[in-house]
């Protein structure tokens, strides 16, 4: 504990002597200033259009404040002879509006449209009385009228002018806003294991009587502890309760954490850093975010931890499964990298300059233990599981951007691709470094592998499939069903790659395709009988 | 110059080399294809009209009350099958056999307020989809219950086309492809330049004998070409996808023009900072300022490229002179820094 405490302490001196002076707060006053700028920008601005259309509107026409107009006053003769030069997108006048029949112009009328509905009905509630306005109220049930007239279920009245969809973007957003700060200062954690090494100071760091854990949580400690500053700090700002916040933010900042973790260990140069930096960025954000855009339209959503916090700041009420569907494997990834991050930790590996695919291959050679072969590829294919299921659930996210048969064709063969290639990294690495030989052995580690796998998939299984149980395509991806018919399949796949690339000599990329093509097909014929 | 060129030769090559650019472009195209996805993928949901799905949606409603009511007429006009039952029970048992998805009660429109019930299936995501789609029907519906109120509403008859995809590829997907390709240069520039520093190497350079402005400028000139070429592949790609860039020229020229700012901008961060967590910390600021800015300000990169793209009437080379002249700005400030930090060196 002492040790951490010592290494936090280090951390925190180190940044204070990177803004040393004057600069540092100079640097968090700029910070400060530069987050409120970009919320005002937010705020103030629509992101979809911004100063996109030119709208003329005659002296007496009511004024447009919305961004998306770029507004010049003309009187009726002017504004109608500059629409007619393709000059101005439309004109307004009075209560008429004046447009060209083509494309651009009618897309300005669709904006106007929904800008001047908006302000006539600010118009009607200022000028009228209440009832006259909205002479209409909908008395929204959910169920049938005898289950409603025992009295016991929700309803709401509605105007429906005034009714907004019950679309999530906002809440999405200020959910989206927790991760926002972690993200930015990961330039720092990630550059305190580069300084590390630039300085080749890691050897001494490693003599002295620390062990690699304490290391990477000492170092982790104070932006952890920053993380979670900023968490109770919004959740305060926002009304959130802050308990409830913590418990639904430390999963993912656990998660980011052990992301940024990563790229330290593989860089090999500056670039390599920012650009992993950055498509991680991206694709957490991704991840995040598309989900949760769809609460309440597709238990999917729950993947994704924002949907827990969009159902925290509507008051509405989630259950333990949904608590860990989207929390258990990003605490497991957490949990797999910094053991991983302990057994990298060594200048040999931090120093070699080679490529990204060796690199990994080296890193998933060095977490295995040699002294216990066959152990560790059961216990890697097992645990390896929640980085698949992240992986397939992500790749779930972008498949629906397909039409339904290539969605589904392309969810399979790309689902099939991670679990291939999880089942049989290990086994490959160890035949490359010559612990496993025979085709005999070769064999027996892959079916510790399927087995590995299969017992981690069925424990995931345990606890996902009810919360997603209505889509089809879990059941393909989560294949439930006899036990047996799904071991004796991953052993076969894994069987085949790893007997391709150890015993014909078949390259590793092409002996994977072989698994894949063979995997998918399963994949295929599971999916039918499961529809 | 030749060694100008031999730097630029150099960057350029370590950058294929290490296979960085793919990585970068990679995540233009999945940022890109990602947010067109999330864009249509809502709109379908919270936004139909935009569509054009409400044709294809065959929702049957049930309807207890007068027949001749202006909202079924409204609900007809909208592709809505309104179901008309006699009694209360009848539709109920018509909705539990689920024959009809909801139910709509409607009293006589009788006093100063018309009051329904609307009775939705108890599944979440079915009933908001429901609801949804009878949102517009009952809107103006509203409408027609006002005129008798005396109450008068405007441009109700406004027709236009739902604008939202348009404003998506002109105002984000445009700017996003030609804009990114310049954060990707700045970021390089950073890299490469405290790269050079922290390990030291760039006291060899300087010894070769080069001066530092030479240095800087040559890592700058080899971001810009990048950056250059992937805005051309954009481009290359919007046309293929026949998406109308209009100004095409003056597309590519404004995009290049805000590499350069960018480039420019963090080489001089990277000079001032020497180390890459504070250069980069500091750049990843700017950007952020620079785009809240930007949004703010009426005259702005990404609202000039928007309105060039889109084929804006009074948007043109003037303006893209306007952020040539910043880029002379900034390029002298760059100068006169790195000439002085040189001399120190």
């Amino acid at each position: 504990m002492r040790q951490i405490a010592t290494l936090s302490l280090r951390e925190v001196t180190r940044l204070r002597q990177r803004f040393r002076g004057g600069t540092s707060p100079l640097t968090v006053v700029i910070l400060l200033g530069a987050l409120a700028l970009a919320v005002l920008a937010f705020r103030e601005t629509s992101l979809l259009g911004n100063g996109l259309y030119r709208v003329g509107v005659a002296p007496d026409a009511p004024a447009i404040r919305d961004s998306k107009f770029a507004v010049v006053a003309a009187d009726p003769a002017r504004g109608r002879a500059l629409v007619e030069q393709r000059a101005l997108d439309a004109y307004v006048d009075g209560a008429r509006v004046f447009a060209r029949p083509d494309d651009k112009s009618l897309y300005a009328v669709g904006a106007l449209k929904r800008y001047l509905e908006k302000a006539e009905l600010a118009r009607l509630s200022a000028t009228y009385d209440r009832a006259r306005a909205f002479p209409l109220r909908v008395e929204i049930n959910y169920g049938s009228i005898a289950e409603n007239e025992t009295g016991a279920t929700p309803k709401a009245i509605v105007i429906p002018s005034l009714m907004t969809p019950p679309a999530p973007f906002a809440y999405v957003i200020v959910a989206l806003l927790y991760v926002l700060p972690i993200t930015f200062i990961s330039v720092f954690f990630t550059s305190s294991f580069m300084d590390e090494k630039i300085n080749r100071r890691l050897t001494i760091l490693m003599s002295a009587p620390v062990t690699p854990l304490q290391i990477i949580v000492g170092k982790m400690l104070p932006y952890a502890l920053f993380a979670l500053t900023t968490t109770a700090v919004l959740a305060y700002a926002t009304q959130a309760e802050v308990w409830l916040a913590f418990l639904i933010y430390t999963p993912t900042i656990l998660f980011v954490f052990s992301i940024y973790l990563m790229v330290p260990l593989f860089y090999r140069t500056f670039r390599d850093t920012t650009f992993i930096s950055m498509l991680v960025t991206t694709l957490m954000t991704a991840y995040l975010v598309f989900p949760a855009m769809f609460i309440g339209i597709s238990d999917l959503a729950f993947m994704s931890p924002l949907t827990l916090a969009v159902k925290m700041y509507r008051h509405e009420a989630f259950g333990w499964q949904e608590y860990l569907f989207p929390s258990a494997p990003m605490l497991l990834i957490f949990g797999l990298a910094v053991y991983a991050g302990t057994r990298l930790l060594n200048e040999e590996f931090l120093m070699g300059y080679r490529p990204i695919t060796r690199k990994l291959a080296d890193a998933i050679f060095l977490v295995l233990d040699r002294a216990h072969p066959y152990a560790s590829v059961a216990l890697f294919s097992a645990l390896v599981i929640p980085i698949v299921y992240v992986a397939q659930l992500g790749i779930l996210v972008v498949s629906t951007n397909l039409p339904l048969r290539l969605m589904l064709g392309g969810a399979l063969v790309a689902s099939a691709l991670v679990e291939e290639i999880a089942k049989s990294a290990s086994i490959v690495t160890l035949v490359e470094h010559r612990l496993a030989r025979s085709t005999r052995q070769v064999l027996a580690l892959a079916f510790l592998s399927a087995l590995g796998f299969l017992i981690g998939e069925k424990l995931l299984v345990l606890f996902s499939v009810s919360v997603v149980s209505q889509t089809i395509l879990s059941a393909a991806l989560f294949s439930t069903g006899f036990l047996l018919v799904p071991l004796v399949a991953h052993f076969v796949f894994t069987a085949l790659v790893c007997v391709l690339n150890a015993r014909a000599r078949v390259p590793y990329p092409i002996a994977v395709g072989a698994g894949v093509v063979v995997h998918a097909i399963y994949n295929v014929i599971v999916t039918q009988v499961a529809l | 110059m030749s060694a100008f060129f031999a730097i630029v030769k150099k960057e350029l090559r370590a950058i294929a080399r290490e296979r960085t650019i793919l990585i970068a472009m990679g995540i233009q195209l999945f940022i890109a294809s990602f947010s067109s996805a999330l864009l249509i993928g809502l709109l379908s949901l919270y936004d139909p009209d935009s569509v054009g799905i409400y044709g294809r949606i065959n929702l049957r409603v049930g309807w207890v009350g007068a027949t001749d009511s202006a909202l079924i007429t409204r609900l007809d006009e909208r592709g809505v099958n309104v179901v008309p039952f006699a009694t209360a029970a009848d539709a109920d048992a018509a909705f539990r056999r689920e024959e009809v998805a909801a139910i709509l009660v409607a009293p006589e429109e009788r006093g100063e307020v018309v009051e329904m019930k609307l009775y939705l299936p108890r599944l979440e995501a079915r009933a908001s989809l429901i609801q949804m789609i009878l949102q517009e029907p009952l809107k103006r519906y509203e409408n027609v219950l006002r005129a008798p109120r005396g109450v008068e509403v405007r441009y109700t008859d406004l027709q236009g086309q739902p604008p939202t995809t348009f404003e998506f590829i002109y105002s984000a997907l445009v700017p996003i492809l030609m804009f990114f390709p310049a954060f990707v240069a700045g970021g390089i520039v950073v890299d490469s330049l405290s790269e050079e520093i922290e390990n030291g190497t760039l006291g060899t350079l300087l010894a070769a004998p080069l001066s530092l402005d030479i240095v800087v400028g040559a890592k700058i000139a080899a971001a810009i070409t990048l950056a250059a070429l992937q805005c051309v592949a954009w481009l290359a790609l919007l046309s293929l996808n026949r998406i109308l860039v209009e100004n095409v020229a003056l597309v590519l020229l404004l995009a290049i023009i805000v590499a350069a700012i960018i480039a420019c901008a963090s080489a001089l961060v990277t000079v001032m900072f020497e180390d890459r967590e504070r250069s980069q910390f500091v750049y990843a600021l700017f950007i952020l300022v620079a785009a809240s800015v930007s949004y703010l300000l009426d005259v702005s990169p990404i609202k000039t490229i928007a309105r060039l793209a889109s084929g804006d009437y009074f948007t043109g080379a003037a303006e893209v002179a306007l952020f040539a002249g910043v880029l002379a700005g900034i390029a002298s400030v760059l100068l006169f820094v790195t000439r002085r930090v040189g001399a120190f060196r």
